[in-house]
């Protein structure tokens, strides 16, 4: 059985319709019109306890919608949700005690007060005895690496360290899943580095499910096993990570600099991607064309510099963002 | 009840870096105090006149209770607070820990006015002793009741303004219904006693909130009785019970409603 079960889950907003002008205020407000937009239809998946999964889409595809119903923010229209065995419709409160949530662009903490204090304040409100809040802090403290600033309030800190805070936070009372909405959203490169790695750690260390959305394919691709990718409400992929880039690794970029001027249009399995005159990008579908094949097109003597790649993941996943599987 | 009584810490604690504004704040209240003492110097031929029941030192320790009970609440602030959280969905961000909404709400706006409670308490003491040259005849007990339902009249106002803020769920905006409620409080509880009107509005006003939210606590203060205290007392707990009520359900109904922006 999964630690996270969902089943047919469906969900539709309501939102008013207003014509255009003065004359569409004064309409709208005596004969108000409104459209139903489908935010999540008939989604189904189940995540095994200690997974890391990314849950990925474009803006407005339904992914936080879907983690606001699997933490009981939102009722479903349809379907069933069961996370660790709870519903978390039925049981919200229930459910509040076994899950964390981290929202990149939602503050979770005090601001004014310090680390060490908002701690003991989710120490607080999950009920723990005060003797394991403080253990579980010097814990935390050391895995996070907060010595320099637990005692400097939140609004003094840098955007990594409060997003370090923010996940001790969400970690205080131990839950067993643990839900992160864009955690690395703002961050620099070397920051987003150490926070990816810290999450492997926390997962590691205490087996922590993890229920990851983000757009930062980096996130993605350093921390997950396993991507569902949802657009238009639907999931229109639920594979391991290998899988998805198997897939797609019959496609290579090959990038090359020549001599002279090289005239090459689109053939069968080779396409030409950008063309600089000197400078050419170009996609070859290896299940038509070998490499070698587009070699001797551009004539090898011709050929300065080469460079030949996978496609980057990002594209992979952008390209199913816009024509689906 | 030991999580609530967090929230209000939490809230004490991060209220302290403000400490400068609950002064600052004071000398609005000291001057509308200042303007209603020479109002009712003016009403009053002598000090020992007495209208509607009250003498002048009477109305003016009257006043100054109600308008400590009126200036700290700051309804307008948590009201537009409670209505924001709604409207733009930070409301879900608090549905997710394991509390009651209505209830973090209350204490954090307990815990956030706290100082600003006592530092007006104090002042206002100090200011109501300079213009009159006396206090109200109280004893220990009675002090701790006027304290007592002070402390209540606070929270069933806080009660009733989470639940005006809370009628976003259905309304686009619920500043004007706030607008009305203190309006009403400010105008027939506030400035004037409850003995002030006509016969007819006070039987209306003596059941209505503003017997349990302003009156009550001030009337005490300046005429202590035991009967008067358990009177009052009792119509502040059985309308705790339906401010209490009337969020729960309104709270309920409205999270199914709930749409949170960016999903």
């Amino acid at each position: 059985m999964g630690i996270i079960e969902v089943k047919k889950l469906s969900k539709t907003f309501k939102v008013k319709i207003k014509e255009k002008g003065l004359k569409g205020s004064i309409k709208s407000i005596i004969k108000p019109k409104y459209k139903t937009i489908s935010a999540v239809n008939d989604v189904n998946f189940e995540i095994e306890k200690g997974e890391i999964i990314a849950f990925i889409g474009p803006n407005g595809a339904g992914k936080s919608t879907t983690i606001k119903m699997l933490t009981g923010i939102l009722y479903p229209d349809a379907g069933s949700i069961k996370v660790l065995d709870i519903d978390p419709i039925k049981d919200r409160k229930k459910l509040a005690y076994q899950i964390g949530t981290v929202f990149g662009q939602k503050e979770q903490l005090w601001t004014h007060l310090t680390p060490y204090d908002n701690f003991k304040f989710f120490g607080a409100i999950y009920d723990i005895p005060e003797s394991r809040v403080e253990k579980k802090i010097d814990e935390l403290r050391e895995l996070f690496e907060l010595d320099e600033f637990i005692n400097t309030p939140v609004r003094n800190l840098s955007l990594g360290q409060r997003i370090r805070c923010e996940i001790v936070a969400s970690l205080i009372h131990e839950p067993k899943v643990l839900f992160l909405d864009e955690p690395t959203i703002g961050l620099d490169p070397v920051v987003k580095e150490n926070i990816r790695s810290l999450i492997k750690r926390m997962n590691k260390e205490y087996k922590t499910t993890i229920f990851l959305t983000s757009h930062d394919v980096g996130d993605i691709e350093k921390l997950c096993k396993r991507v569902i990718i949802i657009n238009n409400g639907m999931v229109v992929l639920d594979d391991t990570m290998d899988n998805l880039k198997y897939h797609y690794l019959n496609k290579k970029i090959v990038e090359v600099k020549t001599k002279e001027k090289v005239n090459l249009d689109d053939t069968d399995g080779i396409t030409v991607l950008k063309d600089k005159g000197y400078n050419l990008k170009l996609e070859v579908d290896i299940t038509k064309k070998s490499v070698t094949d587009a070699i001797k097109l551009l004539n090898p003597d011709n050929i300065i510099d080469i460079n030949i790649s996978n496609i980057p993941l990002e594209d992979i996943i952008s390209s199913i963002y816009k024509e689906g599987i | 009840m030991k999580k609530y009584l967090f929230i209000f810490k939490s809230e004490v604690m991060s209220d302290m870096q403000y400490v400068f504004n609950t002064f600052v704040g004071f000398i609005g209240y000291f001057i509308l105090l200042f303007i209603l003492f020479n109002l009712y110097s003016y009403l009053y031929t002598d000090s020992s006149e007495i209208i509607n029941g009250y003498t002048m030192n009477q109305m003016i320790w009257y006043v100054i209770v109600t308008e400590i009970l009126w200036t700290v609440l700051s309804g307008k602030r948590l009201c537009r607070k409670i209505s924001n959280d709604v409207k733009s969905g930070n409301i879900a961000y608090n549905m997710n820990k394991p509390y009651s909404y209505i209830g973090y709400a209350l204490f954090g706006y307990l815990g956030e006015i706290f100082i600003k409670a006592i530092t007006y308490v104090v002042l206002a003491a100090i200011m109501g002793f300079i213009f009159l040259g006396s206090f109200p005849n109280l004893s220990i007990m009675s002090i701790l009741a006027v304290l007592l339902t002070g402390v209540l009249a606070t929270v069933i106002s806080i009660m009733f303004i989470i639940t005006i803020g809370l009628l976003s769920f259905y309304i686009e905006d619920s500043g004007p219904i706030y607008w009305v409620y203190s309006k009403l409080i400010l105008v027939l509880g506030t400035i004037f006693p409850i003995e002030y009107f006509p016969i007819g509005v006070q039987k209306v006003l003596s059941y209505s909130p503003i017997y349990v939210v302003s009156y009550g606590p001030a009337k005490l203060f300046v005429d202590f009785s035991f009967d008067t205290f358990k009177n009052i007392f009792i119509y502040q707990l059985i309308y705790l019970l339906i401010a209490y009520l009337l969020a729960s359900f309104i709270y309920k109904k409205g999270v199914k409603k709930l749409n949170v922006n960016g999903g």
